[in-house]
Formats: structure tokens, sequence, C-alpha cells
């Protein structure tokens, strides 16, 4: 309770580091803040091509039902693995000075959140271009699934920037397991074509409830299941406690082994 | 507000350190190496207890890897004490490494706000305090200027003034009273004790007893990891400073043994410190307290009685000693020889010792060199030995410049 309060008096530096961290990321470089939308199009035109016309699948509006997932995957992923760096990248501040350590994948997360949200503009965009069609009712429960994603993303970030302060290994392997869990998570494909018997173990995977969620609102232009989206609440939150206990207890050496 | 309202209370603390040998932090070194990852655990602190009231001003004192410095960060919440509890009450700022987050593209105001945040502050706390933090800093015309482009010296004033108007209840402070121009740290001093008048709990770090004298209430020193003794400044750093000398003592004897047994003769023409044709060379320089006690270490005002041994290898006629003192900068605080003091010149023949003794040395506390000469009529040198000795001053004033003046204040009113 009282690091919640802590971290509401110390909102003021989130901020700054969110800013810091959005103006500073594409600085120097031609095109700027635009890499932040020609990224992940590019991701998506190589991943349309691949599944759609070489593999072949009978999605239609492929593009689109990739686009809806991806753009929330990448968020969730660069959270992970990027993430597990900050806490080591800030170390020149954590060893300087008194903060609580939580701002820092705080900040991390919400930077790349708020990348998110500006390319779900392009997303909307192509909506609305492409005349998809959009559930205006459906949309409502969108920052719901946004909110749920966040805090998921953050539990996971927690716990992955204060292990690999004393394991530095991790950042790599987080590299491999984030590849390895787009695949078993119904990102390029549908959740209907896994096998029923594996059908238990994507259930235990949070990301396969949000992409899902994300998928009935922009997609199917329904509201989502509430079970589907409580299931992903829940494990959400279970992420965050844990997220928040683990690095609660290592961040205490932090100072020491940076 | 309780008059006795504790502001901080260290009970009985301890932290060691782990000194890796050779650590592995990656999987494939903790696996192969493990045996390898052997480490010895340093005992930095062994159990410190003190209470700071709130209002007080203490200073921590001691000799490097006293574990002075491990306390104050243990203050912070930098790191936190192996066993032991430490209480504080109200917002902590300090004054450790400042400038922490300072980025160099962004402008000074801009890192106010970075910074200011950094310490906790929130938008609105921070508005209210601009003003007075680019008054104080002196760099309005500057202020929206990229950091990258201040010097160094801008750079600390900007990063203290926010430090120092966060307005904490508990400021720590780590050697840092060395910010900018002399004006600027008595403006930085000034401020302190104004802080400390509105009733701010201080910590300082410092090895300047003197800061610590004017500014604090109690003194605590810390001896490998122990409080050795904690009272009023001017008497704890006093014993200190007794000790410190002492110490100091023991260990250029050492030296200088271990130099002796080197080479019987100073080497000729050290890093061109040496020159002179010659004909008499000096041996070797000592030095002595009034009492006659072999040292090095002075109190300012106190007698030096500095002994030259030299050797002649050709008569020298006309000779004339001399000797210059020097501080650490190189700036001469005094000098003179035999000839400018109206002594008659007088012919080496063989070898001997010359003595001079240095009445109520009044230069404050350093480090001094110290240029011995011997020359032949109007300035020929026969050997001139640039800092060829070394002594040290202590003092128990926080006064500067190059030596004390004698003085006395009256105070009309």
């Amino acid at each position: 309770m009282s690091t919640i309060k802590e971290l509401y008096d110390y909102r003021q530096m989130i901020f700054s580091l969110v800013k810091k961290d959005l103006r500073g990321r594409y600085k120097g470089s031609v095109l700027g803040f635009l890499w932040t939308f020609i990224n992940p199009l590019f991701q998506l035109i190589v991943y349309t091509i691949v599944f759609s016309k070489i593999l072949r699948n009978d999605i239609p509006r492929y593009y689109l039902y990739l686009f809806v997932a991806l753009i929330p995957w990448i968020f969730f992923s660069s959270s992970i693995t990027v993430g597990a760096a900050s806490i080591v990248a800030q170390k020149d501040l954590i060893k300087k000075i008194y903060f609580p350590r939580m701002v820092i994948p705080i900040s991390y997360v919400t930077s790349c959140f708020v990348n998110m949200l500006l390319c779900f503009i392009v997303i909307f965009a192509v909506i609305i271009v492409t005349g998809a069609g959009i559930n205006f009712l459906a949309v409502l429960t969108l920052p719901i699934i946004m909110i749920v994603e966040y805090v998921l993303a953050l539990g996971m970030a927690m716990m992955t920037s204060a292990i690999t302060v004393y394991f530095r290994d991790l950042e790599h392997i987080l590299g491999i397991v984030a590849m390895a869990w787009m695949y078993l998570t119904p990102v390029v494909y549908s959740k209907s074509i896994v096998p029923e018997r594996y059908l238990p173990l994507f259930n235990l995977n949070p990301m396969t409830h949000i992409i899902d969620c994300y998928r009935t609102v922009l997609y199917d232009k329904r509201v989502p299941d509430l079970t589907t989206l409580l299931w992903a609440a829940g494990l959400g939150v279970f992420f965050l406690i844990v997220g928040a206990l683990v690095f609660n207890r290592l961040q205490k050496h932090f100072a020491e082994e940076l | 507000m309780a008059e006795n309202e504790i502001a901080i209370e260290v009970r009985d603390i301890t932290k060691s350190f782990k000194v890796y040998l050779d650590k592995g932090s990656q999987l494939k070194e903790r696996l192969l190496f493990r045996k390898r990852s052997r480490y010895e655990e340093r005992k930095v602190l062994r159990g410190i207890s003190f209470t700071v009231k709130k209002g007080e001003a203490i200073g921590l004192i001691g000799h490097n890897g006293c574990g002075k410095s491990t306390t104050l960060k243990l203050l912070t919440r930098i790191m936190y004490p192996d066993s032991g509890t430490i209480k504080l009450k109200g917002r902590v700022s300090s004054l450790i490494e400042l400038g922490a987050g300072f980025h160099p593209d962004m402008s000074g105001r801009e890192n106010i706000y970075t910074n200011a945040a950094i310490f906790g502050l929130n938008k609105k706390e921070i508005d209210s305090r601009i003003q007075s933090i680019i008054e104080f800093s002196e760099l309005a015309d500057f202020i929206d200027n990229p950091v990258r482009t201040y010097s160094s010296g801008m750079y600390m004033r900007l990063a203290f003034s926010v430090a120092i108007n966060v307005d904490a209840d508990i400021l720590l402070i780590d050697e840092i009273l060395a910010v900018g121009d002399a004006n600027f740290q008595s403006k930085c001093f000034n401020k302190l004790r104004e802080i400390k008048a509105q009733g701010t709990t201080i910590v300082i770090v410092s090895h300047s007893l003197g800061q610590i004298e004017q500014i604090c209430d109690r003194s605590i020193w810390i001896h490998e990891g122990l409080i050795r003794a904690e009272g009023p400044p001017k008497e704890i750093d006093l014993e200190y400073l007794d000790y410190m000398s002492r110490k100091l003592q023991d260990s250029n004897k050492k030296n200088a043994e271990a130099e002796a047994a080197d080479s019987e003769e100073p080497v000729e023409n050290k890093q061109g410190k040496r020159w002179g044709s010659g004909e008499a060379r000096i041996k070797r320089i000592r030095s002595f307290a009034a009492d006659g006690t072999e040292q090095s270490v002075f109190r300012t005002g106190e007698d030096i009685r500095l002994t030259v041994e030299y050797n002649v290898k050709k008569p020298v006629r006309d000779a004339v000693i001399g000797f210059g003192i020097f501080d650490m900068n190189g700036v001469q605080c005094y000098g003179t020889n035999t000839r400018i003091d109206k002594l008659p010149e007088f012919e080496l023949t063989e070898g001997g010792t010359a003595e001079v003794t240095l009445k109520n040395v009044q230069l404050i506390s350093g480090e001094y060199m110290i240029d011995i000469a011997i020359e032949q009529g109007e300035g020929i040198p026969v050997d001139y030995y640039r800092q060829a000795y070394k002594i040290q001053m202590i003092s128990a004033y926080g006064d500067s410049g190059i030596a004390r003046v004698d003085h006395s204040w009256k105070l009309q009113r």
C-alpha cells in the first residue's frame, strides 16, 4: 500500500521518463518518429505475404486479421524483452539516487503502451480506408482490453527486469522466448485451428485471451466474451502481483549488483 | 511538532559487501566456473546506531573507507542494511550525486523538471519552485540552452540548485561544497544555513572539518565500521585530527625509510626536478617539531625545524642556502635564502648540516612542497632541488587562502 502511495508521489518522474523515452528513441534518425509506424507495417507486410500468399489460408481480409493482433503483440513482446534490460540500462540513476525502483519498468512499459496507442491510429485508418466497418459499442470495450494487457505486460516486465540484474543472460533468452511465445499464441493464425488436446495449454496463456478480445472487437466487430475477458484480467492481475513481489524482493540489492 | 522530535533513527545497522574475485553473471560462467566465483565478505559497518533530532545537523567524519559514505548511502535508501533498521521521517533529498538523470540534449529548464521529478516532486510543486531554482543557479541567460553546452561549473550549479530547492525535511550531503567558484560556494553555504534554520535535518559527510564545524551541531566519528566518538564538532574533530596526524606520521616515516633504503643519495635530476653544478649535494632533509620529535605533519601555528644535510665534492665559495614553500597548485607561499636574510656568505668545504627554524607557521591546512637550493654568489645553482620535501599542515579552522593572517574582531552595535 505504501508502495502505491509512493509511486503516486513520483508520478511526475514516470511522466518525464516516458516523455524522454518517446522523444529520445528515434533521435538522430532521418525518419524519426515515423519509425514507430514503419516497423510494425513492414512486419505486417512480411507476415501477410508469408501466411496468406505462400502458406495460404481462407481468412478474409487476413491483413486486418493479423494487424489487430500484431500491434498488441508487439507491445507485449517489447515490454518483456527490451523491458528486461530497463533496470540495467538505468544503472547510473539507480546507483546514485533513491526513487521507487518500480518507476523504471512502469515508465518503460508505459512508453511502449503509448507507442501502441499511436499504432492504433493506423489500425483505425486502415479499417476506415478499406471499409471494413466498426462496431462502436464493441470499440468501447477496447480500453478495458488495453488496460488488462498493460497490467499483464507490467507484471512481466517487473519480473524480467529485476531478474536480469542478477542474471544478464535472461535478456537474450527472452528474445527466443518471445519468438516462441508469439507462435504459441494465436497471432498469425486462428485459435480455431489449434488441436483440441492443446487447447487447455493455450487457455493458460494470458495472451491468447487478450489477442482474442482485440480480434473480436476490431475484426469480428462484436463485444468480447465476458469469460474470455475475465480470464485475461485474472491472469493479468496474477502476473502483476507476482511480478511486484519478485521485484520488491530483488530490488534491495540492485545498487550493489549493477 | 515537538521540540525533540526524532527525524532519523538508525539502530544497529551492519553492512558487508561481497568483493568478487572473479565474478561471472552470465549463465555459462555461472555453470562452468561455479567454484571460481569466490568472494570475500568485507564488513564495512559493524553495528552503528545514532539518532538525529529534527532540525539538527550532524557531520560524519572518518578516514577513507571507514564506512561513512556507506552510512549515507544507506540513509538515502540506495542500498539496504544487512541487519538493523533505519527510520526516516519526511521527504529526503540528497546532494550525493548531483545531476543524476540530466540529459545533455535537453535544455536546462527541461532538466530541472526531470531532475526535480526524480526527487519526487510533482509538476505543480516544480512550477512553484522553478523561478527560485533558476535564480539560485544564476543561469537565467542560459536556461533554455541544451545542458551539453554548459561548462562543468554551470552544470554543477544547476544540479545543486535543484537539489537544494526540493524543500526536503532531511538533507543528505556528501562532500559537495566544492561546487562552482568561491562566490557560489559561499552562497550554497548560506543557503544551507538558511535551510537548517527552517528546521531541516542535515547529515553531512565531509573531509573538510571546517565546513562541518561551521554547520553541524554534532560530529560522529566512524572508525572501521563503528562509532568511535560522538559529540560537539570542536572536540571530536580535534580528537580525530590528532589521531590522523599520528597515523600519517607513522606512514610517512615508513615511506621515508623505504626510500632511504632505496638509495643513499637522491637520484640525480629526477624528472627535471634538480639541477646545478653539483659541487655540493643535498643529502637528506628532515623536519622536527619544537619538542625535537621528527615529524612532517604540523598544526597551523606550530614551529617547524628543517635540517638539510649535504655533501661537498669541491669547496663552494660564497655559498647561499635557501628554501621555498609551495602549495599543491605550485603557488609559492614563501621563499628566502641566507643572502636575503643578510647572513654573511660562507664557504662550504666539507659535508654538514644547515638548519632553519620556521616559527609559528600560519599556513592553512593542506600539503606543501619545499624546494631547497644551494647556490653560489649571485644565484649560480650548485644544487637546486625542486620539491625536495613534503610537509603537511593540519588545522581545525575552516579559513581559506594560503596563510592565516592573525586577526581579531570587534563588532559595534
